[in-house]
């Protein structure tokens, strides 16, 4: 059993993020340069507070702080485990990246981008710290409507309606979860983590099991974007100002996969779920999502759109790692996460450059920017190779990781579809690159223009990451090592 | 007891117009100081029981505050100590100047006849605070003396009167079987199986006639006209309180008087239950469909009423504990949260005199405390967690689980979705769309307006956080009345 410390460091580091809202409304408009010091200085100052947590977390020690009783058994309460200080510090990590591109590129609201970003962060740190699945619920729940100011932020005809689909998949898909919820908690007595499943199939009939694990799968699978239930993800990714797609892509849309794997470890368990047999549908229904995800991608021209729909497969490589049930698929599946949220944050700021620099968006208008924008363009390439598991880039890693774990749970007919994914994200990424350098006309050279250093530095950065996590792949701190740690635990 | 000061109140504001406000507030927060004084003793003791002039119980009168009742008053002080304070500076722009002290003499006595109404455990009694608030809240709809006021007014006297007509002879048909006027010595008495015919058809007309002062499907049709011409901290009343008058006779009728183990009796009172049951099933969805289509804010808020209603009632007819508790938890939260609402309304009207929907673009810029509240109680409505109107939702779920009753689980998740459409579409309207006007800085309502109305709704967030100050006494309660 692992060590359990009281602490109350998870409300505090919640609670820093809220810092930026009197700032940002106070000085938005008289002192706009305090107003971002204070917005980036609270990202950072939470980052900094969860980085304090790290030695627990490599000792598997579990810090936990009881809030407040709701109702008699229902409990607000948070639980760092290894896992959850993983997530934590990953999505604090892309928060600040984009934070301090988004100083460069909002320009229009800043007020409101600010306070909903830093929310939001408070938000996604609840979920990621919650301790049974009702606080997960409530943050979740949270999360998904303050979201929604960020994705129309640019109000426009088109992010109004992007922004209603958001609305009607995710409301849906709560009251759905709180389906899913009342029956777990009705049924198994408790709505608390422990490390372990808290069902058991003893005393709960299997087909009610099924019926819960399916209705937290449709309501999770929302916001991790299964298919067919993906579809407000290729509309809001556009719709919504860069950062905040980069934000999407690379937290949001995990925090439905944090919210799956909760249900996977912490309310069934590995071992009732491989007795279920719900695993193998989960896989089929993951290669679906992979594949035909990625072959609506090749046909999308506008790129956010494309990178969109990229998301939609890149995340099933999350649940098609987890419900291979086999640690090494597992420890795929939770890279995943951290991988995917670098390379495609980095593609989508990379966008966001091509957006705010020349205003395009179709690809086919592309040509020859990688000349105007070389590092940028640059940083575009390395990501995309991240993305189609070219060695020496995070990207490898993952599927390297995910081609063990088939292996280890006797299924090898899923390296295919790992394979085949590979194929299809260089069929849709090489074109760009190409594009970008080969097609254009030489004197584009001359117009070169770099983007200013605020939006640069992160999308430098992000680059980075995809290439020292594809090298330095042990080095503890980095996600492997943290990630190892929540496996060997389980298994 | 308060009643008799709160009811004297006004006479001394009928030649002193002025005077009548802070009068009145004096009377109510008086009033409510006594009631909330006994919180303590109701819960250390279950129940206060007071005789009127000595007399005991089956031939006097008795006030009998049990823990219902005391709910019911708690909730009746406070809300209407917020909307007291709220009318000071409203009801100045709305009605004529000369009818200023009827207004608040009326404030005073639907506050005491509804303070009555809770506490009382005589079914004469029970008839007539019942037909103060009702005739007092005809008055009050029609306060504005406007035609459509009138006419709404009248809709709302006919199928009120009708309603109180049949309570009536449903009292008779009891005193005629039982001999007595008290609530619980009818409730002995009945359980000798003699009166059986003429109790069930007491108990049906009961139920119909309450089902009508509590705007359930299909008897709803008053509501929406008289919600939303009224002036808005009438509204809000009527929203909160009095229609949740009709609820507690539902619930009396159905817990204190009839009970739930009659031997003779189950049959009738188990399908009547489940009658209201489904026709509070159809309430919500139906009327959050009406509320959906609207375009005026009031009328939608007032639909939002028919399909809150539809939670509150049918969480109690479950029968099952949980089912119960979320029931009466959603009489707290939507009273809070609907009084907000409309409060927010009339703020919008009395700054801007805004109805329409449409018309409220990127008022959340200008008005943010205002917009805010608005925001915040909807999301109590829609049961969003952490608010109250979620921990209601979650212990009504709970109570379909436990009684099995899977249809319902759909009709209240798919309420909470139809709900959800139609206050996030205001809160959109509110927040995000409508260019900022430059130049117009922040232009909020006064403070007495903002108060009360700011109060309310962070009380939605505050009971959905600290829900066990209620739960566990409901949990109790819904045991005791339910046998289990």
């Amino acid at each position: 059993m692992s060590k359990i410390v009281h602490s109350v460091l998870p409300a505090i580091i919640m609670a820093v993020p809220w810092l930026a809202i009197p700032g940002a409304v106070l000085w938005g408009k008289k002192r706009p340069g305090a107003a971002k010091a204070v917005y980036v200085g609270c990202t950072a100052a939470t980052f900094l507070l969860i980085t304090t947590m790290y030695p627990r977390a490599m000792d598997g020690v579990v810090s936990v702080q009881h809030l407040v009783e709701v109702a008699p058994g229902i409990n607000l309460a948070f639980r760092v485990d290894t896992l959850g200080f993983y997530f934590a510090i990953l999505l604090s990590v892309i928060w600040l990246l984009t934070t301090v591109y988004s100083l460069g590129y909002i320009r229009t609201r800043e007020t409101r981008y600010y306070c909903f970003t830093a929310i939001n962060l408070s938000f996604c740190l609840g979920v990621a710290f919650s301790a049974n699945m009702f606080t997960l619920f409530v943050f979740y729940e949270l999360m998904s409507l303050f979201t929604y100011p960020l994705i129309i932020h640019e109000e426009t005809e088109i992010a109004r309606r992007a922004g209603l689909k958001y609305l009607v998949y995710t409301i849906t898909a709560g009251a759905v979860i709180l389906a899913a919820l009342i029956m777990q908690y009705y049924y198994g007595g408790t709505l608390s983590f422990l490390g372990h499943g808290t069902l058991n199939s003893e005393t709960i009939s299997k087909p009610v099991l099924l019926i819960i694990f399916s209705v937290y799968m449709l309501g999770f699978g929302v916001k991790a974007c299964i298919m067919p239930l993906h579809g407000w993800v290729p509309d809001a990714h556009p719709a919504a100002p860069s950062p905040t797609s980069a934000l999407l892509s690379g937290v949001i849309l995990k925090v439905g996969a944090f919210g799956i794997i909760r249900v996977l470890f912490d309310v069934f368990g590995i071992k009732l779920l491989g007795d279920l047999g719900v695993a193998l549908p989960m896989l089929w229904v993951a290669s679906f999502t992979i594949i035909v995800a990625s072959l609506f991608a090749i046909t999308q021209n506008d790129l956010k759109r494309r990178l969109a729909y990229s998301s939609v497969a890149q995340v099933s490589y999350i649940i098609l790692g987890l419900f291979l049930l086999s640690p090494d698929g597992a420890i795929g599946g939770l890279l995943q996460i951290a991988h995917h949220a670098f390379m495609k944050g980095t593609l989508f700021l990379c966008a966001g450059i091509i957006i705010h620099e020349t205003g395009k968006r179709d690809i086919r208008e592309m040509n020859g920017i990688g000349s105007k924008l070389p590092i940028t363009m640059l940083a575009f390439s390395v990501a995309a190779l991240g993305m189609m598991g070219t060695p020496l880039t995070c990207g490898f890693i993952t599927k390297w990781e995910l081609g063990l774990g088939s292996i280890q749970a006797h299924r090898p007919y899923f390296i295919a579809v790992l394979l085949l994914s590979a194929l299809l994200n260089a069929v849709y990424f090489l074109p760009i690159i190409y594009i970008a350098f080969f097609k254009g006309d030489p004197m584009d050279k001359l117009l070169k223009h770099e983007t200013s250093r605020t939006m640069m530095v992160p999308v430098i950065i992000g680059a980075a990451f995809v290439v020292i996590l594809g090298i330095f792949v042990t080095v503890p701190g980095l996600p492997y090592s943290l990630v190892k740690i929540v496996v060997k635990a389980l298994f | 007891m308060p009643l008799a000061f709160a009811a004297l109140c006004p006479i001394w504001g009928m030649w002193r117009r002025k005077a009548c406000f802070p009068w009145s507030l004096l009377g109510v927060a008086i009033t409510s100081f006594l009631v909330w004084s006994l919180i303590g003793k109701v819960n250390a003791s279950k129940v206060v029981a007071y005789n009127v002039s000595g007399w005991r119980p089956p031939w006097g009168i008795q006030i009998r505050i049990d823990y219902m009742g005391l709910l019911m008053a708690c909730l009746i002080t406070g809300v209407g100590l917020m909307l007291l304070i709220y009318s000071w500076r409203y009801i100045v722009s709305e009605i004529k100047e000369e009818r200023i002290p009827y207004y608040y003499t009326l404030y005073l006595l639907i506050f005491t006849a509804m303070l009555g109404f809770s506490i009382t455990s005589d079914l004469f009694n029970f008839f007539v605070f019942m037909e103060i608030f009702s005739i007092t809240s005809y008055a009050l709809v029609a306060i504005s003396g406007e035609r459509m006021a009138l006419r709404a007014a009248f809709k709302y006297l006919l199928m009120g009167a009708i309603s109180s007509l049949t309570v009536l002879f449903a009292i008779a048909f009891l005193y005629s079987a039982t001999g007595s006027l008290n609530m619980l010595d009818i409730s002995s008495r009945l359980k000798s199986t003699a009166y059986l015919p003429v109790a069930s058809v007491a108990l049906i007309l009961f139920i119909a006639a309450f089902a009508v002062k509590s705007a359930l499907f299909p008897v709803h049709v008053w509501l929406p006209d008289a919600h939303s011409i009224a002036p808005s901290p009438v509204s809000a009343l009527l929203s909160a309180l009095v229609i949740k008058m009709g609820v507690l006779g539902i619930f009396r009728i159905l817990f204190t008087v009839y009970g739930h183990s009659f031997s003779g009796l189950s049959s009738t009172w188990n399908s009547i239950a489940g009658v209201v049951a489904w026709a509070a099933a159809l309430s919500i969805i139906l009327g959050s469909v009406m509320a959906i289509i609207q375009r005026d804010l009031k009328i939608m808020i007032a639909y939002s009423s028919v399909s809150q209603i539809g939670y509150i009632l049918l969480g109690i007819t479950l029968i099952s504990t949980r089912g119960m508790a979320g029931g009466l938890y959603n009489i707290v939260a939507h009273a809070m949260g609907k009084a907000c609402l409309f409060l927010v309304a009339g703020i919008f009207i009395y700054k801007h005199g805004l109805r329409r929907i449409e018309n409220l673009r990127g008022i959340g810029r200008t008005m943010p405390v205002t917009a805010g509240a608005f925001a915040l109680a909807a999301l109590s409505i829609v049961g969003v967690p952490p608010s109250a109107g979620f921990v209601a939702k979650w212990y009504i779920l709970w109570g379909c689980f436990q009684e099995g009753q899977y249809a319902f689980v759909i009709v209240v998740l798919l309420g909470s979705l139809l709900s959800a459409v139609y206050c996030f579409r205001v809160v959109y309207y509110m927040f995000f769309t409508g260019a900022g006007r430059p130049g117009v800085g922040l232009d909020e309502a006064p403070f007495t307006m903002l108060a009360p109305t700011a109060i309310l709704s962070v009380g939605t967030l505050f009971f959905g956080i600290f829900a066990t100050l209620l739960l566990p006494s409901l949990n109790n309660a819904a045991r005791v009345l339910l046998l289990k």
